[in-house]
């Protein structure tokens, strides 16, 4: 929008420039046009040189040869009227029949101001006489009441001025106008445009000058749109498939984990046919745990997963995950310690709770699936600059540097999308990273100070 | 002593699943459940209830004849006993749907024994409590109806705040119980701030509880996380 009006900003100006333009070349060529016509008072100076030119010879008047000449070059004819007696002493000899020989007061003062007999006269004045010039009647037109209010002539400048201004004006708002219609039916267009990238769907009205582009517009949105539901109905019918084969795999699960833990319980049994049935629980709790990932992973992936954020202690919360492991570990196989700070117990996080110990316990889970023998588990909370960190560590078996890279770096099959057969690590760790992502968080994965594998949690924290 | 009256509660469980069902029975009858009946349809359930009258009930989500939910309902009409829902969906909504209907547990799918009959012993605990009067520990008995210890023939009465600490950790016997939550059970919902106060609380049980409150047995800390509370028979 900012350029649009930038835009305009640059169109009214060019208009205003060029009307300017135009004024001034019209001001100039009319001072052309008119000096040009300077010539307009010749009839007047070549009544004088006639004037000049009468010659009184022997009680006739004879015209000097040359003003003869141009006289007949122009057509003209020209009679002298004596001033005592009123009437033509000399004449041209082309002097149509129609003039009078002689002219009363007001005829002379007729012919001065305006025409004889059509014929437009000019007139020079003598100590004797009048000298009438007659062009023909197609050559001159003659302004016949040349005269203005005293009060006109003088203002003439300042009106002149006036009508300039007010002309100036009326060009402006008339451009205004134009430009503000234009800008108005342009909007509703630039709008939506600028609606497009973000996906939201766009309508124009389809009239005006613009409708084309606007119906274009509106096209294309409801392609995008279109676009849209499709991938996200695409997208649902994946999700919702995943969910639907782990819950139909849950009910099975249940019978073969239940009937598996009773019977590696089971004193009738023979230790070996115990530890048997140990290993059954043991992968369907595996099952378990894949399936459970697997639905949670596809729905953060396809943001099927609401997040609801509401402020938590992160102390706490680490807290009692921590717990509820320390809880079902009844072996004592995997020890935790919790290493934070005992004075250390407020770390306010906006966060969903449940997707938070969802990640910590995943990490928990992670550092048991791979230390089969067993290893320490180290939990700490602390603050660092507006964040809060979660940190959990182990002694057990880690990860290599090229392993660590391949953990920062390859994609899960489940948001791969290329095609690849290449093994991929576990659904935990992409639960992470998501579930830390959907809270502007970060996670780090790292060696641990214990000789184990460390992941380090970050959280915004609330002030 | 107590275990055994609560597992002597009459438990109607539904499922649709005949296998599951088996399972299950096979499970609680093991744990020592007495009482025990299974229905496999929401009609076959509000029939059984009729003549069984349950004490508690475990109810699939996802019935051939309806959805666990409304069972639900129809069978606290009959009576008010609490009611756990055992489902293969593990979703958020499901889970707050429930409770807020007033389901008492939510067990999902695959679940170990063990966390099946913890679950269901705690439910029963807190809805019959009262029929248990007294919990046996290390050197000491708790009177949770008079809110009093008796130790070495002597009455010992437990302040509010002691009583609803011992009472959270006596419901997770066995299991730690973290710091936030025993805050939280004495002074209720945003309990930051009270960590020092707990220990002082803690400090003042031990003394009523045990023999030598400078050597716990029966209510050990977890440093930095919890207590424990440790309960004979």
């Amino acid at each position: 929008m900012q350029n649009l009006a930038k835009y305009l900003r640059r169109f009214v100006g060019g208009l205003l420039l060029t009307s300017f333009l135009i004024i001034a070349v019209n001001i100039i060529v009319l001072v052309v046009i008119m000096s040009k016509q300077t010539p307009s008072i010749y009839p007047w100076r070549t009544a004088e040189e006639v004037l000049e030119a009468l010659t009184l010879v022997k009680n006739e008047y004879v015209l000097a040869e040359e003003v003869e000449e141009a006289l007949k070059r122009d057509g003209a004819w020209a009679i002298y009227i004596d001033n005592n007696t009123q009437e033509v002493v000399w004449q041209t000899d082309n002097l149509p029949e129609s003039i009078p020989k002689s002219f009363s007061l007001s005829a002379v003062a007729q012919l001065t101001r305006g025409y004889l007999d059509g014929y437009p006269t000019f007139t020079g004045e003598g100590e004797k006489g009048l000298v009438v010039l007659g062009y023909p009647k197609d050559r001159f037109w003659k302004h016949m009441w040349p005269s203005w209010d005293y009060s006109f002539i003088a203002n003439f400048p300042k009106m002149l001025l006036a009508v300039f201004f007010i002309n100036l004006g009326m060009l402006f708002i008339i451009y205004l106008v134009a430009n503000t219609q234009l800008l108005r039916s342009i909007k509703p267009i630039t709008n939506g445009i600028q609606t497009l990238p973000t996906g939201e769907p766009v309508y124009i009205k389809e009239k005006g000058l613009l409708a084309e582009i606007a119906s274009n517009i509106n096209r294309t949105s409801e392609i995008l749109q279109e676009q849209k539901i499709q991938l996200r109905r695409k997208e649902n019918a994946r999700a919702n498939w995943i969910a639907g084969v782990s819950h139909d795999i849950r009910t099975p699960l249940s019978v073969v984990m239940g009937y598996g833990a009773q019977l590696s319980e089971d004193a009738s049994l023979k230790e070996e046919h115990r530890q048997k049935a140990k290993v059954i629980v043991k992968q369907s709790k595996r099952m378990k745990s894949l399936i459970n990932d697997l639905n949670l992973a596809s729905k953060l992936e396809y943001n099927m997963q609401p997040v609801n954020l509401a402020q938590e202690n992160l102390v706490a919360l680490t807290r009692q995950v921590v717990v509820d492991f320390m809880n079902l570990d009844l072996d004592s196989k995997y020890p935790i310690e919790w290493e934070t700070d005992e004075d250390f117990a407020f770390c306010p996080v906006m966060v969903d709770k449940e997707l938070l110990k969802r990640a910590i316990s995943n990490l928990l889970q992670n550092s048991m699936n791979h230390n089969e023998q067993g290893c320490t588990i180290y939990v700490r909370v602390e603050a660092a600059v507006a964040k809060g960190l979660v940190t959990i560590a182990d002694n057990g078996v880690g990860v290599s540097e090229e392993e660590l890279n391949k953990l920062n770096n390859t994609p899960h099959y489940l948001i791969c999308d290329e095609n690849t057969t290449e093994q991929r690590h576990g659904l935990g760790l992409l639960i992470v990273k998501q579930i830390l992502a959907a809270h502007q968080g970060t996670v780090t994965l790292g060696h641990s100070s214990y000789g184990g594998f460390a992941v380090e949690l970050s959280l915004p924290l609330l002030t | 002593m107590e275990q055994e009256y609560l597992k002597s509660k009459r438990l109607l469980l539904v499922d649709d699943e005949q296998e599951l069902l088996e399972m299950v029975v096979a499970i609680l009858s093991a744990e020592g459940f007495k009482n025990l009946a299974t229905a496999k349809t929401c009609q076959e359930a509000l029939q059984t209830a009729e003549k069984f009258k349950p004490e508690i009930a475990l109810l699939d989500v996802m019935l051939p004849d309806g959805d666990g939910f409304s069972l639900m309902e129809k069978l606290k009409g009959t009576g008010d006993y609490p009611i756990l829902f055992l489902t293969a969906r593990g979703e958020e909504e499901d889970k707050f749907k429930g409770f807020g209907l007033g389901a008492d547990d939510y067990i999902v799918k695959p679940f170990l024994p063990k966390e099946l009959v913890f679950r269901i012993l705690a439910v029963l605990r807190r809805t019959y409590k009262s029929d248990s009067p007294l919990v046996k520990l290390k050197g000491c008995l708790i009177d949770f109806d008079r809110a009093e210890v008796l130790k070495d023939g002597e009455h010992i009465q437990l302040t509010a705040k002691e009583y609803n600490i011992l009472v959270a950790l006596y419901r997770n016997a066995g299991r730690i119980v973290t710091i936030d939550a025993l805050c939280e059970a004495a002074w209720g919902d945003n309990p930051f701030g009270y960590e020092n106060s707990l220990m002082a609380h803690i400090r003042r049980i031990r003394e009523k509880i045990e023999l030598n409150p400078s050597q716990p047995v029966s209510l050990l800390t977890i440093k930095g996380l919890g207590y424990k509370l440790l309960v004979e028979g």
